[in-house]
């Protein structure tokens, strides 16, 4: 240690040329030096430190990049393709090795033909594009709405009676016939879907955030916040808001992938879309299951089902415990 | 506690009424009522004026209006003596249009008219539709004059709920009929007559057997106060829901009976279930006259199988008591090994079951399942105990693994706190620490979804059913939607929303006996 010292008197240098002097500032004082520190970018550094949440994420660009991408570049078109080898009696329920026979090894054949000699492949990520579309934009309503109107039912008791009482109303009935009504009043589309998913899809997720503003409102630091004379707006967004982001993400996160399921259950019920989602088609290909040699058709788009659903669930996930600021240290 | 009970009680009945309020409001009103058409047959063969009429017919089946043609109206007058058999003849047949009628029909459908338009009611008059020139009708063409009335939905509410459970009494039966009364009887008639097995009978009264004994589960049976969930229209036509979820199902069984003219018989009839049907003696079959001395003869039949609730609570049950016994265990371990091994696997199993579809899963089993040689269908013929096998496990992932998320969940957030700290530097061991300290504390939410399982069992399950061909009540309400059957839809949403209202209920009181700290009776907050 002692070797590092540096003695003043041998630099010669006057006492003006080494110290300057510094004026006192009340404002400077008050200032507390600490790390910058950024919110969403702690998210992400926590969540790229996984080695496994990169792999998960590429994966996910890749499903997505054939769900969006993938139809628009090979020009899909649902009038037409499907029904592009309608004539030919040969062409139908192919395995993938006979229809690449038949057609020429390219990326279409890869899992054989459907009941009307149409590529499977094809229709799958078409499927996929309206299913994964069709959660998200319900993800985006039902999250919205849920979460506004579950901060201010957590937050005035007035709010609180009516709503309980609401929820207890609208909890009961079955969402089974709420949606068929909807879908029947309205005629089946991606629209009504929509519509009768998100009309009452909302309050359970009102509810349950709810339950977490009730949980974190009357805890100690918001007592004291509140003593101190915050306005509940900046409890609200300042207090409460930064503990409800990684739930609000892991809630998100479940949410998505259980739309996707919910389209394939009412699809195989008969009360799904009218476009070719990946529910109708597991739904128009059921049959196929049974017949020995033609099960890939049955098997392939909920295989796409689920790896999409699981992938989504995962990365939303670990975002969503990335997301939780304890996880930051 | 009691008070606090009475009104979580009264507020869950308003719910429950609510419910049912909105969705007759939602099938009822909502819905375009031509629907019903949509897959009937008939509608399309019918035509012209014969089609307006059949439509109000269907309509009223369905419970959607009140139907009264001309000469039904005219029928109750000679009923009530007001009018003769000889001017309802005379009247009754109205000319193909208004002002060709004879004066004296003139004066009944005014009347007609004006009666019933006092009610409310919509009186229609269609004139008839002639085959170009002639004089013959087109097919249909005929006149009609019929009144219509919509029932509005609080009425149907109140009905529906002031029928819901019925009591027999003597007065049951309008006709006429000897000695009225109850009888009590130590032997049943129905074993001859010489077997002790104490009855009531009624004479009078709906069903002719209003208590009794047999030797099926529980033994003693009444008939005295019925549940009216609401008439089946297409599904099981003039069927009470609640009938058809609870009557057995399957083949006859046959066993020698003794009807009521003594004979004695190998016959697949229950007589416990006799039913008054008015004029049924005298109409019917010469079997039914040899078989039958009054006009109790509406008889249902035993069959081998169980209930459609029978076989789904059977299956709900067992997979309820599976999930929870080896949710449980698996779940604490999950969370004492946070991070090892297991752990990971119970995740990936979590993450499988929550995040991939339940239909795929379902399928998933159900070819794994037939690999190993397990039936995957159901057989109602040939029962064997291994065709519950695969519905129970379909039924039992799902519960399993959201109970290990949740337990390991409430488990680890209380590893961290201040009570477990306090208790590890006390010295109690880690296995104390977890069974007398954690656990009791994680397990209260986990408890208070134990009677919504149970009851959740009674209403099936709709894959799971469908994918097995199980004969259960899972698949009634979606087979009621497709065949737009509003009483089944209505009787089943009321079914639902009783049990879950129960549940939670049930729930709340039970978290309370096993935790002191929770009461309700406080004002928390």
């Amino acid at each position: 240690m002692s070797d590092n010292r540096v003695n003043l008197d041998d630099l010669n240098l006057s006492d003006d040329e080494l110290f300057a002097s510094v004026n006192h500032d009340e404002l400077e004082s008050e200032k507390i030096t600490a790390p910058r520190y950024s919110y969403w970018q702690s998210v992400f550094r926590v969540f790229f430190r996984k080695k496994s949440n990169i792999i998960l994420l590429s994966i996910l660009a890749i499903l997505l990049l054939f769900t969006y991408v993938y139809p628009v570049v090979i020009g899909y078109d649902a009038a037409v393709d499907p029904y592009i080898n309608l004539m030919d009696s040969t062409a139908k329920h192919l395995s993938p090795s006979a229809a690449m026979a038949k057609f020429g090894a390219n990326i279409h054949w890869i899992l054989g033909s459907g009941s009307s000699g149409q590529s499977t492949f094809d229709a799958i990520w078409f499927g996929s594009s309206i299913s994964v579309s069709m959660a998200l934009v319900c993800a985006l309503i039902n999250m919205t709405v849920g979460v506004l109107v579950g901060a201010l039912w957590g937050f005035s008791r007035k709010v609180d009676i009516i709503m309980t009482e609401v929820y207890n109303v609208i909890a009961n009935i079955p969402y089974v016939l709420l949606i068929s009504v909807i879908v029947l009043i309205m005629a089946a589309s991606f629209w009504s879907m929509v519509f009768a998913l998100t009309v009452t899809g909302w309050i359970a997720i009102a509810y349950f955030i709810r339950t977490q503003v009730i949980i974190i409102r009357d805890r100690e630091y918001n007592l004291a916040s509140r003593c101190l004379g915050t306005p509940v707006t900046r409890i609200a967004s300042k207090n409460i808001l930064p503990f409800m982001t990684s739930i609000i993400v892991t809630l998100a996160a479940t949410e998505i992938p259980s739309y996707i399921s919910y389209e394939v259950f009412l699809s195989y019920l008969g009360m799904g879309l009218s476009e070719m989602s990946l529910g109708k088609l597991i739904e128009a290909s059921q049959n196929a299951m049974q017949t020995p040699g033609w099960e890939i058709e049955f098997w392939s788009p909920v295989a796409v089902a689920s790896i999409i659903t699981v992938v989504l669930y995962v990365v939303g996930q670990n975002l969503g415990d990335a997301s939780d600021p304890r996880t930051h240290m | 506690m009691t008070k606090y009970l009475i009104n979580r009680i009264l507020r869950s009945i308003c719910s429950v009424i609510i419910v049912v309020g909105i969705v007759m409001l939602m099938v009822y009103s909502a819905l375009d009522r031509n629907l019903i058409f949509a897959a009937d047959p008939n509608y399309s063969h019918v035509k012209s004026n014969a089609k307006e009429v059949y439509m109000m017919q269907q309509w009223e089946k369905y419970g959607y209006l009140d139907y009264v043609p001309y000469a039904d109206y005219l029928r109750e007058l000679v009923r009530d003596d007001e009018i003769t058999q000889e001017t309802y003849d005379a009247v009754v047949r109205f000319s193909n249009e208004p002002d060709q009628d004879s004066a004296e029909v003139a004066e009944y459908v005014a009347k007609f008219t004006q009666e019933y338009e006092s009610q409310g009611y919509t009186v229609v008059r269609l004139n008839a539709v002639m085959r170009g020139n002639t004089k013959r009708y087109q097919d249909g063409g005929e006149p009609r004059l019929y009144a219509y009335k919509n029932i509005p939905v609080l009425m149907r509410l109140v009905n529906y709920f002031t029928g819901l459970i019925s009591v027999d009494n003597v007065n049951y039966v309008q006709e006429d009929i000897e000695n009225r009364g109850l009888t009590f009887t130590w032997f049943d008639p129905v074993y001859g007559g010489e077997k002790f097995s104490p009855a009531i009978m009624g004479n009078g009264t709906q069903y002719k057997y209003l208590v009794y004994c047999d030797d099926t589960f529980p033994y003693i049976h009444q008939n005295l106060v019925k549940i009216n969930l609401g008439l089946s229209y297409s599904i099981r036509q003039g069927i009470d829901v609640f009938t058809t979820m609870t009557e057995t199902q399957g083949s006859y069984i046959y066993s020698t009976v003794t009807y009521p003219s003594g004979v004695e018989q190998s016959s697949a009839d229950d007589l416990h279930s006799a039913a008054y049907s008015a004029g049924s003696l005298a109409s019917g079959t010469p079997v039914v006259k040899a078989n039958y001395v009054d006009d109790y003869t509406n008889v249902s039949t035993n069959k081998g199988g169980q209930s459609r609730i029978g076989y789904s609570f059977t299956m709900g049950i067992i997979a309820v008591i599976l999930s929870y016994v080896l949710a449980i265990p698996l779940g604490i371990t999950m969370a004492l090994r946070k991070e090892k091994l297991l752990d990971k696997l119970g995740t990936l199993y979590i993450v499988f079951i929550t995040a991939v579809p339940s239909l795929a899963y379902i399928f998933l089993f159900k070819s794994l399942g037939g690999a190993f040689g397990l039936p995957t269908t159901f057989d109602m013929e040939k029962p064997t105990w291994l065709m519950y096998v695969l519905p129970i496990i379909s039924l039992a992932l799902p519960s399993i693994a959201n109970l290990m998320k949740w337990l390991r969940r409430y488990m680890i957030d209380q590893m961290n706190s201040d009570y477990v700290k306090f208790a590890r530097s006390g010295g109690l061991s880690e296995r104390q620490i977890f069974t007398k300290h954690i656990l009791k504390n994680a397990i209260i939410p986990i408890i208070h979804g134990i009677p919504a399982s149970v009851l959740g069992a009674l209403t099936g399950a709709i894959i799971t059913e469908r994918v097995y061909v199980v004969p259960g009540v899972g698949n009634m309400l979606t087979r009621a939607i497709n065949a737009f059957d509003n009483g089944v839809i209505v009787g089943m949403v009321l079914f639902y929303a009783v049990l879950t209202v129960t549940s939670i209920i049930l729930g709340d009181v039970l978290m309370s006996l096993i935790d002191p700290r929770i009461s309700f009776t406080s004002k928390a907050r």
